[in-house]
């Protein structure tokens, strides 16, 4: 059973009363344990294909069953939960938030979940061990790298156990030598069983995939499996 | 989200700014402090003047030319009317008139000043019977005696001067036979009072106490009084003795229609109902007024409840994203308004409990008031609770605009 399913979806933004299509038709299945590269060139639609995988947003037209269930049925708080609960998101900007520690930068998920208190520091110890960084558990954001940052941004989507990390331009804000750590991170997680979907436009990240998607125009141009290991990142 | 983390987010986000924070619940400080403040000290003014009230003693009754005071105007008439006259007085000593009266004392106001050589002293001057200020008031001159009620027939031309009266006049120097000017005739003075302040309604200190008859007749020319102070038996019943009062006036003046009355008929209860009455409506009425600045701190928290939620778009996406639902973020930005008005009612009680004890503590050292200080619970759980309330009113408007954010506009927002 595939965990993304996509049926002919179509996305319209209305302003001021005219219609701009974005999405004209995208069609796939990601099953459990893929590691996925949606790759195009801005404006081609890739960030908005996110937002409704991710269930930020909500297509015009078409299905999208996630782990199974019609999307379209759910409504907001539904729609929230299956964030919280199956969803790990990781933002080319960070979006950490700046007067709080990493530690409780990681166990914010948990805030919105149904884990009993008392683990959420247990569990946001875990996630930071995972990308290296059980050292910097009382550090504010502005005292970390870039690199860090991302880093932690990450375990803060690990910290609840998702199905499923969206990383959308995870290595966009960084050069690519801590580009190449982000990267490594990500796929240490796809080894240990996640599912992983990269939105990026560099294909130094997207050969970390094993499969990479390619929209243009709002539609699919390529979908092709990729087994060569990456290259370009020195190791 | 839970309660105790959802506080502690908005704590640290409202300490995060913290001068901000401050600035906001000025307003909401103010208006509590106001209503709080008013409450306290017209809960102790109320207490102070009741407390002279009841040292009138509940068997003195007030007789009063006139007509009670009810609205402002009615005011004037009470000075204009010379309705109480001598055979009032008789009539009224009767005992078939009025059984359980014991005394009657009359007193005239006379205006003006006391002069010595060169000096003047703007003092109370009242024209009254011998007894009447030992027997009511406990007073007694410390030098000298009250003059007697020969002194009242004879129309004799005496004073009993306050303490105050004395020193601003005399000095040190020997005040007793000397003679002061009172409306142009020589009295000469036959008692100095000790110093006593405020006695009920005058203060003793700054008073001229001359026999009624020499005040109406040699110094006014008048024959009436301003006010009549009765007193009844110990045992009687107080209220019934106001009766007679009013029944035998009624019957001596010829008055049929009560609303024609030309004399009012004051006693303890009834003064203590009047100042509780207007204490009561001017505190509601400073309230109304103070109330208009917990509006307006409203307001402003709403105003700054605002900026607070675009500047902080970018953590509304966030958290949706990482699956805070819109009654999440309402209640996040709902409980940093509430702490905030919270925070506000409480230190404006805590102000204003402050002033009104220094208040209480200023009037009792310095001033020799009884002004008790007494803690008004109704006022903090009022001021609290409607700065709470404002909180939530203000809060809710911001609060749904932050509930309301798209994730992604709010992630894409720099």
């Amino acid at each position: 059973m595939a965990l993304i399913q996509l049926e002919n979806i179509t996305k319209s933004y209305e302003s001021e009363g005219t219609l701009t299509p974005v999405l004209h038709g995208i069609s796939f299945s990601i099953q459990e344990g893929e590691f996925v590269s949606i790759m195009g060139p801005s404006g081609s639609g890739k960030s908005t294909l996110l937002h409704i995988l991710g269930l930020l947003d909500r297509q015009t037209t078409g299905s999208y069953l996630f782990n199974s269930q019609d999307t379209s049925m759910l409504d907001d708080p539904a729609r929230a939960r299956i964030r919280n609960k199956y969803i790990g998101f990781v933002f080319q900007a960070f979006h950490l938030l700046k007067r709080t520690t990493v530690l409780e930068n990681v166990m914010l998920p948990l805030y919105y979940s149904d884990v009993p208190k008392k683990e959420y520091a247990q569990k946001a110890k875990i996630a930071l061990e995972h990308v290296e960084l059980s050292h910097r558990l009382d550090h504010l954001p502005s005292q970390l790298s870039g690199g860090e940052r991302q880093r932690v941004a990450i375990a803060r989507a690990l910290v609840n156990d998702p199905k499923v990390i969206f990383a959308d331009e995870p290595t966009g804000n960084l050069d690519s030598k801590t580009g190449a750590t982000v990267m490594n991170t990500i796929e240490k997680l796809h080894h240990q069983g996640k599912t992983i979907i990269v939105i990026t436009h560099e294909t130094a990240a997207a050969d970390y995939a094993n499969r990479i998607i390619t929209i243009t125009d709002g539609l699919i141009s390529s979908d092709k499996n990729v087994t060569a290991p990456h290259t370009h990142y020195a190791k | 989200m839970n309660l105790p983390s959802t506080i502690k987010t908005s704590v640290r986000a409202l300490r995060a700014n913290w001068a901000r924070s401050l600035l906001t619940i000025l307003g909401i400080v103010i208006g509590v402090m106001a209503i709080v403040l008013v409450i306290s000290l017209g809960q102790g003014a109320q207490n102070l003047i009741l407390s002279q009230v009841q040292s009138i003693g509940s068997n003195t009754i007030i007789l009063r030319p006139g007509r009670q005071p009810t609205q402002p105007s009615d005011a004037a008439e009470t000075l204009l009317t010379d309705s109480l006259k001598q055979k009032d007085i008789d009539a009224l000593l009767k005992p078939i008139n009025v059984p359980d009266l014991q005394a009657a004392d009359p007193a005239v106001l006379v205006p003006g000043a006391i002069g010595y050589q060169n000096s003047v002293y703007h003092a109370t001057v009242l024209g009254w019977t011998p007894n009447a200020l030992g027997e009511v008031f406990n007073v007694y001159p410390e030098q000298g005696s009250f003059f007697t009620q020969d002194d009242v027939k004879s129309y004799a031309k005496v004073i009993v001067i306050g303490s105050k009266v004395k020193q601003e006049l005399f000095g040190d120097s020997d005040a007793l036979g000397q003679f002061v000017t009172v409306h142009g005739q020589k009295l000469q003075v036959v008692g100095i009072l000790p110093a006593k302040g405020q006695v009920t309604a005058f203060n003793v200190d700054d008073i001229g106490l001359i026999p009624y008859s020499t005040a109406q007749k040699t110094l006014l020319g008048i024959d009436y009084f301003h006010e009549i102070f009765l007193r009844a038996k110990p045992e009687a019943n107080v209220d019934q003795v106001a009766a007679d009062i009013t029944a035998t006036l009624r019957e001596s003046h010829n008055i049929t229609d009560p609303t024609k009355d030309d004399f009012f008929v004051v006693t303890q209860k009834t003064i203590v109902a009047t100042v509780s009455t207007v204490t009561q409506v001017l505190t509601i009425f400073l309230v109304a007024i103070a109330s208009i600045s917990l509006m307006v701190g409203g307001i402003g928290i709403m105003n700054i409840m605002l900026v607070s939620v675009t500047e902080r778009t970018q953590e509304i996406g966030l958290r949706k994203a990482l699956g805070a639902t819109n009654k999440n973020i309402l209640m996040q930005f709902m409980i940093e308004a509430i702490i905030l008005t919270f925070a506000g009612g409480l230190l404006g009680t805590l102000i204003a409990i402050t002033i009104s004890a220094l208040v209480s503590f200023v009037a009792q050292t310095y001033f020799a008031l009884a002004w008790p200080f007494t803690l008004p619970l109704g006022a903090i759980v009022l001021g609290v609770g409607v700065s709470t309330a404002i909180g939530l009113i203000f809060g809710l408007y911001p609060a749904r605009k932050a509930a309301a954010k798209d994730p992604i506009e709010a992630l894409r927002f720099e």
